[in-house]
């Protein structure tokens, strides 16, 4: 019988966070990024969690990181679509190629 | 639940004055916020408080200095788990650098913005907000912590360079910021995430001597280098290192004048200090096994060569720019390029036993880089809210149209450049004794680098004076404000002191606060030279594994 061990949620996690970075950076869309981003923070939940559950001695500490990682995520998130708001009443758009007015 | 409300640990209110600074800037928000419910909204009425607040802070952050410097070291932490928030000389001198300059960027903010300034309140919520959490960062070995001060630094930060909502720049260079700043974030994040499943603690004071034991003997490197190789990705992000520089001068060029020149100084050096206190733990827990580690060295080489590279490179672009505020921009790059380099020898396993000396270096490089990037700062503030510019052209002829602050930047500009006799010539001569001191491969190339960046930064500061003196398109002069030019020249004259009158000073200050450093150690520590004139016998010094253990830092600090 097959059992799931720590091994694969950590290539679990560690395939969210490729498809994160994969999707971060080959969308050109802020959003599309921002959301890339949210698979990032949430590959580093499933680490958290996971490592917490199969730790040796008892402790939370992982679950409780997991719960400061969600609500970072959700503060940035919070700026960052209030940032593409004001990106799109500037340029009716939040394709981020055609934001060019500065040399990067 | 019982048991675990019985085992909550509260903090008492000895504790809790100790963190009064961090207290006062807390409450300095909340004011802040409940004012205008009260008296109705005034730019004004919050530059005002935030300032009263600031000082506040400043003055909390020296009375608390005086008891913490020699000996009274803390840390608010449950005794378990120390290092949560610490209280010992290099946060005090950081609170002290960072509310002094924060000041200055409320100054300068009154001198240009407050008389068309529509939203005040928000943008002192978001000033202050972004100065905690740099305050935070330097004050903790916790790895969560460290990434909810860096959050509490950063996102803040991102709305405030987006400020003018109507200005195109502004809001593209928010974006660019808020994109690059996240992804940084989360990718430090999985750093921690792997370093947490491989000690199962967050705790740096724990986790540096494991790591530095596994490391000598081989075990989990790969991890441990991955890990290590993505927590530093994310501050170096804060620095703006190469190659994690990208989002600066684009932030930098599209955000209000004195919201550049507070990030160009303080996220760079709340990010610095955390990645010199990280350093140190780790260094310091191979000191205390005596392993001369390989993986360190390497640790030590990547930090220099991002350090070589982040100068080099920072100084190279801005000879291209036209746009004086993306100039001093990449010369901000360039200079957190220099305070670095300092930071790579302390990694490097042959300075582990000697002095302080990268830090104090570091310390000084900080309060000079400072005055000398507000002054300049300011100068191109009032120039452009008089030309309307911020191009190289409207400096042209400045020392005819406004002799005042025509001399004072030059003052700065040659501080920055680091010729005497200005501050920051004094600041970069004890950042390369520290690094000849050090000895080896790695400190002689930096130096050779420090250098030779030295001399390419003289061309394009030099571009400006050039703009300033030798083009006069006859241009009208204009009448600076009295505030400004005030500032632009305390500036210029506390350079001067700093390199002609108060040479020792500031370094025997940092020295001070160097030395006496680093509230809790981990067990085992090997404690370095206290005594200044000791020189480098560690035999004389060394706290035994029972001792140190046995006695918090500051009764162990207190022998």
């Amino acid at each position: 019988m097959f059992t799931v061990g720590l091994t694969h949620y950590l290539v679990l996690a560690a395939a969210v966070f490729c498809c994160g970075l994969f999707v971060m950076m080959t969308k050109r869309n802020a959003i599309g990024i921002l959301i890339g981003v949210e698979l990032l923070l949430n590959s580093v939940n499933i680490n958290l969690v996971a490592f917490d559950r199969y730790r040796p001695i008892g402790g939370t500490d992982g679950q409780i990181s997991a719960l400061f990682v969600i609500v970072l995520a959700a503060a940035e998130a919070a700026v960052a679509v209030a940032i593409c708001m004001n990106l799109y009443s500037n340029l009716n758009t939040i394709d981020v190629d055609r934001g060019d007015a500065l040399h990067g | 639940m019982t048991s675990l409300l019985a085992s909550m640990w509260l903090p008492s209110g000895e504790d809790l004055i100790r963190f009064a600074p961090e207290l006062a800037l807390v409450g300095t928000l909340a004011v802040l916020l409940t004012v205008p419910l009260v008296i109705g909204r005034s730019s004004i009425v919050a530059g005002r408080i935030a300032m009263v607040g600031v000082v506040a802070t400043l003055l909390l952050a020296i009375t608390v200095g005086r008891r913490a410097i020699d000996g009274g070291l803390s840390g608010l932490a449950p005794p378990a788990a120390g290092g949560m928030l610490i209280l010992d000389n290099l946060t005090v001198y950081f609170k002290a650098v960072l509310m002094l300059f924060l000041a200055g960027t409320i100054v300068l903010w009154f001198i240009i913005s407050a008389d068309t300034e529509q939203h005040g309140t928000e943008f002192f919520v978001l000033l202050l907000g972004s100065a905690l959490g740099m305050v935070l960062m330097t004050a903790t070995l916790n790895l969560l912590m460290i990434v909810v001060a860096i959050e509490l630094a950063s996102l803040p930060s991102y709305a405030i360079v987006g400020f003018d909502k109507h200005n195109r720049k502004a809001a593209e260079a928010s974006l660019k910021y808020a994109i690059f700043g996240a992804v940084s974030a989360a990718i430090m994040l999985y750093g921690v995430s792997l370093i947490y499943g491989l000690y199962h603690t967050l705790n740096m004071t724990e986790i540096a001597p494991r790591l530095v034991t596994h490391l000598a003997s081989g075990h989990n490197v790969f991890t441990i280098g991955i890990a290590l190789v993505l927590v530093l990705g994310g501050i170096a992000f804060k620095i703006a290192a190469v190659p994690f520089h990208f989002w600066c001068p684009d932030a930098f060029e599209g955000a209000r004048i004195e919201v550049t020149t507070w990030l160009s100084v303080s996220s760079k050096a709340a990010a610095l200090l955390l990645l010199l206190r990280l350093v140190d733990a780790l260094s310091g827990a191979a000191a205390a096994q005596g392993v001369v580690l390989n993986a360190l060295t390497g640790l030590a080489w990547v930090i220099g060569l991002m350090a070589a590279v982040t100068c080099t490179w920072g100084n190279f672009a801005a000879y291209r720019q036209d746009n004086v505020k993306r100039l001093l921009a990449y010369s901000s790059i360039a200079h957190a390029g220099y305070m670095l380099m300092a930071a790579a020898v302390f990694a490097h396993p042959a300075s582990v036993r000697a002095d302080h000396s990268p830090i104090a270096a570091v310390l000084v490089y900080l309060l000079v880089y400072a005055v000398m990037n507000l002054g300049a700062f300011t100068v191109v503030a009032v120039v452009a809210k008089a030309t309307g510019s911020e191009s190289l052209s409207a400096f042209n002829g400045l020392g005819r149209r406004s002799p005042w602050l025509g001399v004072a930047m030059v003052m700065c500009l040659v501080s920055l450049v680091g010729l005497p006799p200005f501050g920051g010539f004094i600041a970069k001569l004890w950042l390369l004794l520290a690094l000849g001191s050090q000895g080896g491969t790695l400190c002689w190339l930096l130096i050779l680098v420090a250098v030779g960046n030295t001399l390419i930064s003289l061309f394009f500061y030099f571009r400006i004076v050039r703009a300033m003196y030798l083009f006069d398109d006859r241009q009208p002069s204009f009448s600076a404000p009295v505030p400004g030019i005030a500032l632009v020249n305390l500036c210029a004259v506390a350079l001067l002191l700093l390199g002609v009158l108060f040479i020792n000073r500031p370094k025997l200050i940092a020295d001070r606060y160097a030395r006496n450093l680093f509230a809790q150690r981990p067990a085992g520590f090997v404690q370095r030279p206290l005594d200044r004139n000791d020189g480098i016998d560690p035999g004389t010094a060394v706290v035994r594994a029972d001792e140190a253990s046995s006695t918090d830092g500051p009764s162990a600090k207190r022998r």
